[in-house]
């Protein structure tokens, strides 16, 4: 078993670095909303001395702590696999005696967040001395119960896209479901600002939603904003969202790949 | 007046394939509804935590996301259908087919695709224009709309030539079919005035990608913040990077018939 | 004798093509100092083509065919010599000129795929300017020959191959040109469609007078359609003539068919060179050169149990492609 993820892995890195120049770009048009939203805060953070009690510096962190969470979390699945279902390629997938959709598409996602990442660090750098942020609420305790949950969350967030994938079974309108999705992530992720500025309401069906532990609550955090019983709170739901997120990819594909064959597609 | 005539056939063509994909029609029109309601949520957030976004109201800044959608439709509507029109038609060779045709060819191929539903986005853009300034209660002379016009039409005029010589550069560099990313990249930072952004990217996003001479310089006309000199300028800006950006495509054409080779 | 349409003299293109060896260091190296490699692919061609001619364009892959159509139709600058159509230069892309010539590939796609090709000839009419009643005219004078109004409803992704390539054809024929240039037409066709597409050519040349200079791999498009042939190789012109006289030309041989009365094969090796024809397995052939053909003839029917015997001109691919490996 261990063999297969070390082979899909070779394949997919050079595949993916094949593409590295596309991948620079991905990266550009990924960076450019986290530095704006910043940009925002801190702005109004100066003029008032405050936001409901975030400093400038606290935004400064915030953001730039979410530009790694968001890049581990995240993935490009959609992208990758929704074609392939609907032209059918994928029957050539399906007749391997490995998964494809927690395969080889994971593994061509991992390899793809490798490079990002990898593009990312310098860019991190320049922004850091830009932005001269005061990192020095961050513990290594907090970075390191910080990474469980951000793995957690990568794989609730790849599940879910999976599934969403896996409507393409079904519909060709597959990509405007998964933008209703990015829209859920804006709205409960705490990507546009702390989810303690969000209106109450948001703040409420927020906390019951896998959304905050793509970024707001794994950087609250690394940031050591959280105590101890709301860090065990976020790892029972990160728990049990993989649970729920499992079943329902399971649920769909099995029923996708079902009609898949019945249809000869 | 040929023209005209033109368009109105492309226009038809448009109208065509929007109805051959009549249910992805509704469906974009509800999701550009809900990035709508969005925008303005993340407004009225902004806007309960302070009363003011780099010397702006909330009502400034509806008016600024009119003239935002207005730049962000024609990159929408025209800029991105019809890039992905020339990639394929450089990949696939019938480029060959364009150029052959007796017509202006920059012209086929800015206006051969158009996503025409968008086009209730114009008018929505233009709402949101009229209400942001109401709720401002700035007062506007019909000299500041005109010269709102004029530098709405300049900037994106100048986001356009931007686009042509990106897309140009396709004749020398074959493998940069990611062209037209950067400019949608750097597109949502025309969301907010210009003033908000450290010194870095405000110089970025006016004189590298000049998304803010398309968004927040129209709006300071519209206000009256600007001078004679300075609408003057950005207008000439505007025509000459037109100016520049049709001589680039004509060389790009050459290069492309081995004429400067 | 008709007007000169096409002229073209010592028309040359050399491609310059970058030369990259494989590594990193490689590409290093080539992003400073590119090295680049001069392609010949036309070399000092010359021809006139008269008015109303259908000209056989051959060559294998990659002998210079479409650059030179190319260089014709204006897409390509040539690096050496002129050409003149119909009195243009046509590299200056002139709209005139535009109006009144056509370039149809058999491997492009002018139609786009999504909306019947009705609308798409609309914008073509746009696009060329043509007037409703001469549009309608010449739309109603294609369909007649094409049977093209079935088609024109569908989206054209629906349509088959040989459905597409009509209306690709009329869509490049709206206009009237005085001058086509047909770049494999009938590329990917089956027997019958490729038989239409050249029915139809035959008949719009009788009609308008048209001149067409046209490449193809089928060699029966040339047969039924040329009277006279330009072959070029390696970007050199090999044969400009009648197809006719080519055989006699270049490939001055005749093959030899025997039906002997035996089964068991007899060696005809010293007779001359046997070679295979899969169309008649009853013959066995032999090709031997013209002027010997009464010798070997007179010798095969004296010596051998014979039932039947023929005397043929090889094919015309054999005789091309002779060409070609000389």
């Amino acid at each position: 078993m261990f063999l297969i993820f070390q082979r899909l892995w070779q394949v997919n890195w050079a595949e993916q670095w094949q593409y590295r120049a596309n991948l620079i770009m991905y990266l550009l048009y990924w960076l450019v909303s986290p530095i704006i939203y910043l940009a925002v805060w801190t702005s109004i953070a100066s003029s008032k001395g405050d936001v409901n009690g975030f400093t400038v510096n606290d935004f400064v962190t915030y953001y730039m702590v979410l530009l790694i969470a968001d890049q581990i979390t995240s993935n490009i699945v959609i992208f990758t696999m929704g074609y392939k279902i609907q032209d059918g390629t994928l029957s050539g997938e399906l007749i391997r005696p490995i998964h494809p959709m927690l395969t080889n598409a994971l593994v061509n996602n991992i390899a793809f967040k490798a490079l990002t990442i990898t593009g990312l660090i310098p860019v991190w750098i320049v922004l850091f001395f830009l932005f001269k942020p005061d990192f020095s609420t961050v513990t290594l305790t907090g970075i390191l119960l910080s990474i469980p949950v951000m793995i957690c969350a990568f794989f609730i967030n790849y599940l879910i896209s999976a599934s969403i994938t896996s409507i393409a079974f079904w519909t060709t309108r597959v990509y405007s479901i998964n933008e209703f999705y990015w829209a859920l992530i804006l709205l409960f992720s705490g990507q546009f600002v702390p989810l303690s500025l969000m209106p109450k309401v948001i703040q409420e069906i927020a906390q019951y939603l896998p959304f905050q532990l793509l970024m707001y609550f794994p950087i609250q955090v690394i940031l050591g904003n959280l105590s101890r019983p709301q860090i065990i709170q976020g790892y029972v739901m990160a728990g049990i969202w993989l649970l729920l997120a499992l079943a329902l990819f399971n649920w769909v594909w099995r029923n996708g790949v079902r009609r898949f064959s019945a249809v000869g597609a | 007046m040929h023209t005209l005539k033109l368009l109105s056939a492309f226009f038809k063509v448009n109208v065509q394939m929007a109805l051959a994909y009549r249910a992805d029609t509704v469906v974009n029109i509800l999701l550009n509804l809900m990035w709508l309601g969005w925008e303005l949520l993340s407004l009225n957030i902004i806007f309960s935590n302070t009363t003011s976004l780099g010397g702006w109201g909330i009502g400034e800044l509806i008016a600024l996301l009119g003239v935002f959608r207005l730049v962000n439709t024609m990159m929408i509507a025209l800029i991105w259908p019809n890039t992905e029109k020339f990639n394929q038609s450089i990949r696939d060779g019938s480029m060959d087919y364009t150029i052959l045709q007796p017509a202006n060819s920059m012209f086929l191929v800015t206006f051969s695709r158009m996503t025409i539903w968008r086009i209730w986005d114009l008018v929505l853009a233009i709402v949101l224009i009229v209400v942001g300034i109401n709720i401002s209660g700035d007062t506007t002379t019909s000299l500041n709309i005109l010269t709102f016009i004029l530098l709405t039409v300049s900037g994106a005029i100048i986001i356009y030539s931007l686009w042509i010589v990106l897309i140009s550069l396709t004749f020398w560099f074959t493998k940069f079919d990611n062209n037209v990313t950067i400019l949608q990249a750097l597109l949502d930072a025309g969301r907010y005035p210009a003033t908000v952004y450290p010194v870095w990217l405000r110089i970025i996003v006016t004189f590298v990608i000049p998304i803010a001479v398309a968004t927040t310089v129209p709006l300071q006309a519209l206000r009256g913040d600007l001078d004679a000199v300075r609408i003057l300028m950005f207008i000439a800006i505007g025509i000459a990077s037109f100016l520049v950006a049709s001589r680039v495509w004509k060389a790009g054409l050459k290069r492309y018939s081995g004429a400067s080779s | 004798m008709s007007p000169i349409t096409i002229h073209a003299e010592n028309l040359s293109k050399t491609y310059q093509v970058p030369e990259r060896e494989g590594g990193f260091g490689a590409a290093v190296q080539s992003f400073f100092k590119r090295k680049y490699n001069d392609v010949k692919a036309v070399q000092q061609v010359n021809f006139e083509i008269e008015q109303g001619e259908v000209v056989g364009f051959l060559g294998p892959n990659g002998a210079g065919k479409t650059t030179t159509l190319k260089m014709l139709s204006g897409l390509l600058h040539p690096t050496e010599g002129t050409a003149n159509v119909l009195g243009f230069t046509p590299w200056e892309l002139k709209p005139e000129y535009l109006r009144s010539m056509t370039l149809v590939m058999g491997q492009r796609n002018r139609l786009s795929w999504d909306i019947p090709a009705a609308d798409s000839f609309l914008l073509n009419q746009a696009i060329y300017r043509l007037p409703d009643d001469e549009y309608k005219e010449t739309y109603k004078e294609l369909d007649e020959l094409l049977e093209l109004e079935p088609l024109m409803k569908k989206p054209v992704r629906n349509l088959s191959l040989g459905e597409r390539m009509k209306c690709e054809i009329a869509a490049g024929l709206l206009h009237r040109p005085k001058v086509l240039f047909l770049d494999e037409p009938t590329i990917g066709l089956d027997i019958t469609g490729q038989a239409r597409i050249r029915e139809f050519l035959r008949e719009y040349n009788k009609r308008t007078g048209a001149t067409i200079l046209l490449t193809s791999h089928y060699m029966a498009d040339v047969t039924a359609l040329c009277e006279r042939i330009i072959i070029i190789h390696h970007g050199q012109l090999k044969y400009d003539g009648g197809i006719a006289d080519l055989s006699r030309k270049i490939a001055p041989f005749k093959l030899i068919g025997v039906r002997l009365a035996e089964v068991d094969s007899h060696d005809l090796t010293k007779y001359g060179t046997p070679v295979q024809n899969e169309e008649d397995w009853e013959k066995q052939y032999i090709q031997v050169k013209a002027e010997d053909v009464t010798r070997v003839t007179s010798g095969l029917l004296a010596d051998l149990p014979i039932h039947d015997i023929t005397i043929t001109d090889p094919p015309i691919e054999d005789v091309i492609e002779r060409a070609f490996n000389e």
